[in-house]
């Protein structure tokens, strides 16, 4: 109750909306929380609160079975059968004689449920998982299950207030469009896999470091390192992708080294085989201030990179 | 595990669960692994001589938990892109070998040996990535290893065959079981999801003239299987000596020179590789 947001585990105050009949269960919940980590709204009744929730949806949907006007199982529903708001975590209250015959979980699509007579700690535990779960699913990418734009700002950010050194290398593919025009996007999809599972584990063998790698989205990744890693974790990549991309075409393409696709004017064009191209913007001495600046370098440095058609990276040279 | 291969043979059932290793191998990969400056390149190469460790790495990186099933085929490669945690998991799975070491040991250094001569071979007749053919001979009697683990009392009956009818082990198996190995490494490689050109050289090792996609590999594993039995390195089950069809060399564009020249290559890395092991 005391906890300030600081020492919570959420990075921003949180929002809850709890449809409930059940007074002294609302009463519990705010207690548990102080306004400025978790807030909650209630309702008493879940007519009301429905239009509320799609004009300003909450981080966070307490649902009562208790309810007397609509029934926690619809409002449930109804939030995770549109896809704009159903990553917002339901969690579902029940009385023990609600859950004696099982519940069918898929037509029911809630991310947790609570059974009375409520436990205070039990329940702040299980909100607590659900909210973080929910940010941790909401943001990886859905393909490499990376950590994806929200977390990379955050981690940024994060060294930027600490002031500390760190390299922050940006990689993208080159041709990987002409790639996936021609194969299909589902083997598009390996290369990605096969990309972020080469950095996810060059990076990772740097041992005792701070690391992080997230994926920004389609052929675009991140890593942070420390500055004196980042030259030899380019050349590695680099090395490393170029010996196993070919594996990921034909057998003719590769011995041709080129594959040839029709772009979007219908012209068939001659495309080399796919190459990485990695930017690295170093911040020492706190001389970045933003995580805006960071990535308005990287861009730069990255049509730089991409003027070679092989894999290639630039180190940004500037000095404080 | 739970995508293991049962099968039954004769009413005996033949699954692939938990295949042992030779035990200094593991150790060895063990040591590297607990080192934090050891590279890939060292691990892959260790790993490299082991038939087992190497078809469960392989197995690992192109089952579709990773997302490009069936696209690896180096050992190496696999490294880099499982990583050394997985790595570290498969070696922990992996168990010890000890209980018949000796009765396996000449597999395992006929595998290796197959293994160097696929290399030599495939770099002799110009092909691209060496390594890869290298992996197929390693892999190319693992249907052999099943048996002998999972079913003994069937390979001690294959065995006993080989002696008393004077057939070779691949005969001596159609003997007993109606099939052989070739057909166990053809339902592994697919159930495992290697990729289709170690497959086909595994299971076509013996019949290179009929492989349909992969016709060289299989036939750089044949030409090998036959060059290592003749310079008796190793042993994979029988003493005879093997057909070696015509078709292969052709297909390699291979004169009787070539094999002279690929047989001296031989005799020097060989001597390398058995004092490195064992």
């Amino acid at each position: 109750m005391t906890q300030t947001l600081e020492e919570s585990l959420f990075q921003r105050k949180q929002t809850a909306f709890l449809l409930s009949p059940d007074k002294a269960f609302a009463e519990m919940l705010q207690k548990l929380w102080s306004p400025d980590v978790l807030e909650f709204t209630v309702f008493e009744k879940g007519g009301n609160a429905i239009e509320h929730m799609f004009n300003e949806p909450p981080d966070l949907l307490v649902v009562d079975n208790r309810l007397d006007d609509i029934s926690g199982q619809e409002v449930a529903n109804l939030v995770k059968s549109e896809n704009v708001y159903r990553q917002l975590p339901v969690v579902m209250c029940v009385d023990p004689i609600d859950v004696e015959e099982p519940w069918n979980w898929n037509k029911i699509e809630v991310d947790d449920f609570l059974v009375r007579p409520f436990n205070p700690s039990e329940v702040r535990d299980r909100i607590n998982l659900t909210i973080c779960r929910a940010m941790r699913a909401l943001d990886a990418n859905p393909l490499s299950k990376l950590p994806g734009n929200t977390s990379i700002i955050q981690r940024i950010q994060q060294l930027i207030d600490s002031s500390e050194d760190f390299a922050l290398v940006y990689c993208d593919l080159d041709y990987f469009k002409s790639y996936n025009d021609k194969y299909g996007f589902s083997r598009g999809d390996e290369v990605l896999m096969m990309s972020a599972r080469l950095i996810v584990n060059t990076i990772r063998s740097y041992q005792g470091v701070q690391s992080f790698v997230g994926h920004v989205g389609g052929d675009d990744f991140v890593y942070i390192l420390p500055p004196d890693l980042a030259e030899k974790s380019c050349q590695r990549i680099i090395k490393d992708f170029d010996d196993i991309v070919p594996h990921f075409y034909d057998p003719e393409d590769r011995k041709r080294g080129n594959i040839t696709s029709i772009d979007r004017e219908g012209v068939t064009k001659v495309f080399p085989l796919m190459a990485i191209s990695l930017a690295v913007v170093v911040n020492t001495d706190g001389r970045i201030k933003h995580y805006g600046e960071v990535s308005s370098i990287a861009m730069g440095l990255k049509k730089k990179a991409k003027e070679d058609p092989k894999s290639s990276y630039v180190i940004d040279q500037r000095k404080t | 595990m739970d995508n293991d291969l049962k099968t039954s043979i004769k009413g005996e059932i033949l699954q692939v669960k938990d295949l042992p290793t030779l035990p200094h191998v593991l150790n060895e990969v063990t040591k590297l692994l607990e080192d934090p400056d050891a590279s890939s390149e060292a691990i892959g190469k260790v790993i490299s001589t082991d038939q087992v460790l190497s078809a469960k790495v392989l197995k690992m990186v192109n089952s579709p938990i990773y997302g490009f099933p069936g696209r690896i085929s180096s050992i190496q490669h696999a490294l880099v892109l499982l990583g050394f945690n997985v790595v570290r998991g498969i070696i922990i799975s992996t168990s010890v070998f000890d209980m018949m070491v000796q009765a396996m040991k000449g597999l395992w250094e006929h595998s290796l040996g197959c293994a160097t001569a696929c290399n030599i071979i495939a770099r002799r007749a110009g092909f691209e990535d060496p390594e890869e053919y290298a992996v197929a001979g390693l892999l190319h009697d693992l249907g052999k290893v099943v048996t002998a683990v999972q079913l003994p009392d069937l390979h001690k009956t294959i065995s006993d065959t080989v002696l008393a009818k004077e057939l070779t082990y691949f005969q001596a198996e159609k003997d007993v079981m109606g099939f052989g190995h070739d057909r166990i490494n053809a339902w592994l490689a697919r159930h495992w999801g290697l990729p289709p050109n170690i497959r086909e050289a595994m299971s076509r090792h013996h019949t290179p003239q009929l492989a349909e996609f992969y016709k060289p590999m299989s036939c750089v594993v044949h030409v090998g299987d036959f060059l290592v039995r003749l310079f008796e390195f190793g042993n994979s089950g029988d003493d005879q000596t093997a057909y070696l069809r015509p078709e292969a060399l052709i297909e390699l564009k291979f004169k009787m020179t070539d094999l002279d020249k690929v047989m001296d290559e031989m005799a020097e890395q060989l001597i390398e590789v058995s004092d490195l092991t064992f």
